[in-house]
């Protein structure tokens, strides 16, 4: 009995596992040139932010979080922004890059990472 | 100042690893006197604990900028409460944090059960020092709170986001709730080790776990509340691994505290009952691994820090040690007993059992995928909402519907006939209440309209319980209602704190329900004298003000709110810009209605410089629910915890004969 029922729930999460797929990639900006489809993009913002998310859509460049590689990538952005959104700061976007180069986000995807509550003790805030 | 804490911390390493080898040896060698200094050991390392923390207190609160934890955590403008609650602001303090807890329930817990499990305590005191050794060890080896540095002026405060009451409790709950679970792991490891494995060890930590487990539901619910209230992005959970975190082992205590009555009253489960509770343990190790360590990408941390890799050789070396144990106890653990019918109150235990431990399971490979994927293939993957989402609906729309047959079933062997008796009026509330919501509309969405049928079930159970149980009183004593009422429950405390408990539960799943299935949400870009539509509000932007606060600037539009013709009044709605810290953070305008738990919820997204603003607004049905489910959640642990005589007398006879059976088991 036991063993049905622990068959059953296996059953259901490989049902939908095998359905859903493994999730999303989570990539950083040196590796999406190499990615087609939907990924999650982490990267540090730098420069400046331009242009409306309510409106045309806001334009960031983000770079790689851990500052190995130079590489870029272009992000236009529509939705909600959270208020930890700034130059400096690490984000998260869902979307796919587009013919030119460009990571079109889906509406309202971007996460931001809260340096603050729990850093390690040598990073200054 | 400094040395104090640093020789403090050093004494409780004496003292843990002198109460880890002089007890492990005593109990080993069945040295009584040895156990005795062993286990005094442990109690005296709470107070050197304390006197560290008292240190770090007294640095915060004088403003000791050499100590460079408090320089980094605050300032001299800093108020007061948040100098204190700057201690477990960051990692070292956390950890101190979490060392007096653990030592503070480890003192009282081996202390209260000296008599009555005495030989358990000589096995449980090693057990639980070698926690505190492990922590210990991190606080004065590799990440001390009592580092010095040439003090500079001014300490660089606190992060504004953590200036917040919720962030003064919310911390201490989760903690309470994450180390209390390692009383009763550390019982059962005890009654593993000394050979006594019968169930003395889960009434010795009823009362423990209930703590721990209610201190952990009451955090997570304040950090709900804090997001919904000042974080500001219209929800209260986000499936973050830090929130899992704290999540998973609430599910694996949850499961434990069921399956721990089929073994006080039938004598089953008991490798299940063992494995559960070194579950839960092992998960708020891992929850505290995750909020500390950074390893998994989540919103709260993203930093490397030096004590991941040492957390993860905690968990390892608690997972082994568990799994040896239960491994090697193996024989003495099997029982004679086995499930009679698949419809008792045992076997529907048992399922309860089984859809939380699935649940909880299924948010661990989420909450680990990312690190998993990364191992296996190289690439980090990450699941996001509708993977949570459709495991809460699988798993938990069943578990509610259990929540109310469970308690109602016969035990042993449940006829059909009895079932319908039972049942027929509950069924009968759950099927007109269906009805009646598909009437209304409800049928938008499924599992919206499922939960709400299964919320009325269990709702209806619970209330035919109470009147039944009042009936049965008046009929026996002649009491007047409210005089058998209060009675009943006084008579039965788990029992009927166990309902209203649940009753919290229910509550909690009709207000995510109602927040999540039912709620409406517009946006838009509004001049003054606009106006959105939403969930039959109307709301109009009237006019844009900036004042100066304390520590930033307040800009706020004002909106006027109407409902079917009705005048309610303004809201507010708008964002801080804290000047100090170059922050913004969103102020979210809620208008409650208290007559039907709803709430009209309004962000102000953006403010543009020609004085439009873009604002989000969301009708969030039901949603005071959940916050009232918190009140009741706890009304309900108290009820369950509060002492009563009769039952501790009823226990000291069950002790007494546990240990008779366990010794003439010993001794044949």
């Amino acid at each position: 009995m036991i063993a049905l029922s622990v068959a059953s729930v296996l059953a259901v999460f490989l049902l939908y596992t095998s359905l859903a797929g493994g999730g999303t990639p989570s990539v950083s900006p040196s590796q999406l040139a190499t990615k087609t489809g939907e990924v999650a993009l982490a990267g540090k913002v730098v420069g400046t932010p331009t242009g409306d998310p309510h409106g045309a859509g806001m334009r960031f460049v983000v770079e790689d979080i851990d500052g190995t590689s130079k590489q870029r990538a272009t992000v236009l952005y529509k939705g909600s922004v959270p208020d930890m959104f700034r130059t400096g700061r690490d984000v998260v976007v869902t979307g796919t890059q587009d013919a030119n180069g460009l990571f079109v986000t889906k509406p309202g995807s971007m996460i931001t990472k809260c340096p603050s509550k729990y850093q390690a003790a040598d990073t200054p805030s | 100042m400094a040395e104090l804490g640093r020789a403090a911390l050093l004494v409780t390493l004496g003292l843990s690893a002198y109460a880890l080898v002089a007890g492990g040896y005593a109990a080993w060698r069945g040295r009584r006197r040895l156990a005795h200094s062993a286990r005094n050991a442990l109690i005296a390392s709470f107070f050197s604990t304390l006197a560290a923390a008292l240190v770090l207190v007294a640095g915060f609160v004088r403003d000791d900028f050499s100590l460079a934890y408090v320089a980094g955590h605050s300032s001299r403008a800093l108020p007061t409460p948040y100098k204190l609650s700057a201690f477990w602001g960051g990692q070292e303090g956390s950890l101190l944090l979490w060392l007096l807890v653990l030592n503070a329930y480890a003192a009282l817990a081996v202390w209260l059960a000296r008599k009555r499990a005495k030989d358990l305590v000589v096995w449980v005191t090693p057990v639980l020092a070698g926690i505190a050794l492990g922590f210990t060890w991190l606080l004065v080896a590799v990440s001390s709170p009592f580092d010095v540095i040439a003090a500079p002026a001014d300490g660089s405060g606190l992060n504004p986001s953590l200036q917040n009451p919720y962030m003064v409790v919310h911390p201490v709950a989760l903690y309470l709730g994450y180390v209390g679970l390692a009383v009763p792991f550390a019982f059962a490891m005890g009654a593993l080790l000394s050979g006594r494995t019968d169930e003395r060890w889960i009434v010795a930590t009823r009362r423990w776990t209930i703590v721990a487990w209610t201190a952990l539901g009451v955090g997570q619910l304040l950090g709900a509340h804090w997001a919904y209230q000042e974080v500001g992005w219209g929800g209260y959970y986000a499936w973050d691994p830090v929130e899992n975190a704290a999540l998973m082992p609430w599910l694996a205590a949850t499961a434990f505290l069921h399956s721990v009555m089929i073994q006080e009253k039938r004598g089953m489960l008991r490798i299940w009952n063992v494995t559960l509770v070194s579950l839960a343990f092992c998960l708020s190790l891992f929850g505290t691994f995750l909020t500390r360590s950074g390893v998994v990408t989540s919103i709260h941390s993203f930093t490397k820090s030096s004590i991941g890799p040492w957390f993860l050789g905690f968990i390892v070396v608690a997972v082994v040690f568990a799994v040896t144990m239960i491994w090697l106890r193996l024989p003495q653990l099997r029982t004679t007993a086995k499930l009679e019918s698949l419809v008792s109150r045992e076997a529907a235990f048992l399922y309860n059992n089984l859809l939380l431990v699935a649940l909880c399971l299924t948010i661990l490979w989420g909450t680990a995928w990312p690190m998993v994927s990364e191992a296996v293939r190289g690439q980090t993957m990450v699941v996001g909402r509708p993977y949570f989402d459709f495991f809460l609906r699988v798993f938990g729309l069943p578990l509610l519907l259990l929540m109310g047959i469970g308690p109602l079933v016969a035990w042993r062997r449940a006829s059909l006939r009895g079932l319908l008796r039972t049942f027929a009026w509950p069924a009968g509330a759950a099927l007109a209440t269906g009805v009646v919501l598909i009437a209304l509309g409800a049928g938008s969405s499924i599992p919206g309209l499922v939960a709400y049928t299964f919320s009325a079930f269990v709702l209806a159970t619970i209330a035919l319980e109470f009147t039944r149980g009042t009936q049965a009183r008046r009929a026996l004593t002649g009491e007047p209602v409210p005089t058998a009422f209060g009675r009943l429950i006084g008579r039965n405390r788990r029992r009927y704190g166990g309902y209203v408990v649940h009753a919290a539960i229910v509550l909690l799943a009709i207000g995510v329900a109602g927040s999540s299935a039912y709620d409406s949400v517009t946006e838009g870009r509004l001049a003054k004298g606009q106006a959105l539509t939403v969930g039959g509000y109307t709301l109009t932007y009237r006019s844009l003000g900036e004042r100066e606060g304390a520590n930033a600037t307040e800009i706020r539009a004002v909106l006027d709110v109407r409902r079917g013709g009705k005048e309610l009044g303004p809201l507010e709605a708008g964002k801080n810009a804290y000047s100090v810290e170059q922050q913004v953070s969103n102020e979210v305008g809620i208008r409650t209605d208290y007559l039907t738990g709803e709430d009209l919820y309004v962000i102000a997204e953006q403010v543009n410089d020609d004085g439009t603003v873009f604002f989000r607004i969301f009708v969030k049905p039901l949603v005071n629910l959940i916050w009232l489910a918190g009140l009741v959640f706890v009304l309900g642990s108290v009820i369950t915890l509060w002492p009563d005589a009769r039952e501790e007398r009823r226990l000291a006879t069950r002790y007494a004969r546990a240990a008779e059976r366990s010794d003439t088991h010993a001794t044949t």
